[in-house]
């Protein structure tokens, strides 16, 4: 097996009570890499995404089959903790979703949890955010609810806000489909700076983005895996008839 | 007739309906204030309020509600804090926590403990709750404060409860997600992200619930005892405002000073139930927390 790779799925199969989700996924992650996922509406890129940090186990009547194996282990062995997996696997969501409270709440409120002294905090607040590409705009108004930010900053701030939990890995469910395209570009730009330090599996519905940004690239469709290769040779030479169809815009 | 034609009319028929509960409701507050006010050529506002005797009857009068005040507050204080508590964790339980076939279940039992007539839950009060208060502690009366606070707050529980509920699903899915996401268990997930996002709604029910008690009758006429005096401890009876007025209201001669005695405590009432009601809009808005991600 190789070294770099952090995630391992054997033969995954979800389903939403009666109905399948996804097919038999087999398919390995790597380590500080940017790993796309696309595919049209349906095709189950979302769902695979929730079940690496078992998201899905919020939603009723959901079922898993085969494994996911993180740095190794099975995360959906009986004896794991889901908590645990979703501190070092960390989310970012579609919609920014900050928390309406401060802007340092925000980015506290999850190593709070976690039981993180005050001193340390004011550091690993500034870090994060640092990080992000928040904290020139925001240093002055830290007591301020974070509600008052535009959408681009609010998704840093979720962004930051996740990165304080110093995850192995963050997950990016369609990161900047509810943003305006200045504000894509500095979250791509920040992508490009945080895979050096983080794995980032990214969902996305444009494929320019996942062409930008991602060095691998994964194409679903109806729930099944069709081709997952390097994003070059996805978008230039797809092994696949069906990917270079999608790629094209031939369906989608 | 032309499209027009019709749209006006449709629009003026719907004004004249919401008007005609406008009009009601101020010609009920207008004669409220036309019977009570008088009251207050005979006795001062400061005594009135103040007063400690109510001997409506007695020659001379002395028409003092201070304890009729007294005993209203004290109930509704005491029915609050048993029914807040059980309201607001009933209302988690069931948004959060509960699994969809009990949830079902207990949305439906709390649905018909609001449907229950306050004259069966006083009738309870009083021939189950009084005789065992009386027996286990020994009591001259089991009618007093406690049973009637217990009552109460089995009334208010489905007010408050159901209110905190929907402010608890109005809680966005989203914020919900992060706080899962970033490995928080689901009680810190209620504490820390929920109940605070939900805390105007929740504070409304509370008002409300409030509001349901302070001017609840059947229940306080039937299980608070009916002393008009300051009470001493919690197992004394008090006559709380509105048992007060049911329960003289039938034998005060009309437009008599005992009789405007009542409307003017009705006046009271009033104030007081809007009161809550203000406080409880208030409430809602000062604390009302932005949505989710408004871009």
């Amino acid at each position: 097996m190789d070294s770099d790779i952090i995630i391992k799925l054997n033969k995954v199969n979800f389903y939403y009570g009666q109905s399948r989700a996804l097919t038999d996924i087999t398919m390995n992650f790597r380590k500080n890499k940017v790993s796309a996922l696309i595919g049209p509406s349906g095709c189950g890129k979302s769902t695979l995404l929730r079940l690496l940090n078992r998201m899905n186990d919020l939603i009723d009547g959901t079922r898993v089959e085969g494994e996911i194996l993180f740095e190794e282990k099975n995360i959906y062995a009986q004896n794991v903790d889901p908590v645990e997996i979703r501190r070092k696997i960390g989310m970012v969501f579609q919609k920014p979703n900050p928390f309406p409270k401060t802007i340092y709440n925000n980015i506290s409120y999850g190593p709070k949890l976690t039981g993180i002294g005050v001193e340390d905090m004011d550091t690993l607040v500034e870090q994060s955010l640092k990080r992000a590409v928040l904290w020139d705009e925001v240093k002055d108004i830290l007591n301020k609810s974070a509600m008052n930010l535009s959408g681009g900053q609010q998704q840093r701030l979720c962004i930051a806000r996740a990165l304080a939990m110093k995850p192995d890995i963050l997950l990016m469910d369609e990161p900047t489909s509810a943003l305006d395209p200045i504000s894509t570009a500095k979250i791509e730009e920040l992508i490009e700076e945080l895979k050096k330090n983080y794995t980032i599996i990214i969902v996305t519905h444009n494929m320019q983005q996942a062409a930008r940004i991602s060095d691998e690239t994964a194409f679903f469709y109806l729930g099944n895996l069709v081709e997952y290769n390097k994003t070059e040779k996805i978008f230039t030479n797809p092994d696949v008839k069906h990917t270079e169809d999608y790629i094209t815009g031939r369906f989608g | 007739m032309n499209r027009h034609t019709k749209e006006i009319i449709i629009k003026y028929v719907f004004f004249t309906f919401s008007l005609v509960s406008i009009v009601v409701l101020g010609l009920i507050v207008f004669s409220l204030f036309r019977e009570g006010l008088p009251i207050f050529g005979k006795v001062s506002v400061k005594d009135f309020l103040l007063g400690m005797e109510w001997y409506p009857t007695y020659d001379p009068p002395s028409f003092g509600i201070f304890p009729l005040i007294i005993g209203s507050l004290i109930v509704t204080i005491m029915a609050t804090s048993i029914a807040v508590p059980l309201g607001v964790m009933a209302a988690i339980y069931i948004s959060e926590i509960a699994p969809q076939g009990i949830k079902e279940i207990l949305k439906s039992v709390i649905e018909l403990l609001a449907g229950l007539p306050s004259v069966v839950l006083g009738f309870f009060g009083m021939v189950v709750v009084a005789p065992w208060l009386q027996d286990t502690f020994d009591l001259p009366t089991g009618l007093n404060i406690i049973n009637a606070s217990m009552i109460l707050a089995i009334m208010a529980i489905p007010t408050i409860s159901s209110i905190s509920e929907d402010a608890l699903y109005a809680v966005p899915r989203e914020f919900k997600e992060a706080s899962y996401a970033l490995g928080a268990t689901k009680f810190e997930t209620i504490t820390r992200v929920i109940i605070p996002s939900a805390l105007s709604g929740i504070s409304t029910a509370v008002m409300l619930g409030m509001a349901r008690a302070i001017g609840e009758t059947m229940v306080v006429l039937m299980v608070a005892g009916g002393a008009a005096a300051i009470p001493e401890g919690l197992f004394d009876s008090v006559r709380p405002m509105p048992a007060s007025i049911a329960a003289e209201m039938g034998e005060a001669p009309f437009r008599s000073a005992h009789y405007q005695a009542l409307f003017a405590i009705g006046i009271v009432l009033f104030f007081l139930t809007l009161a809550f009601n203000l406080i409880a809009d208030y409430v809602s808005h000062k604390f009302r927390q932005i949505g989710s991600g408004t871009l």
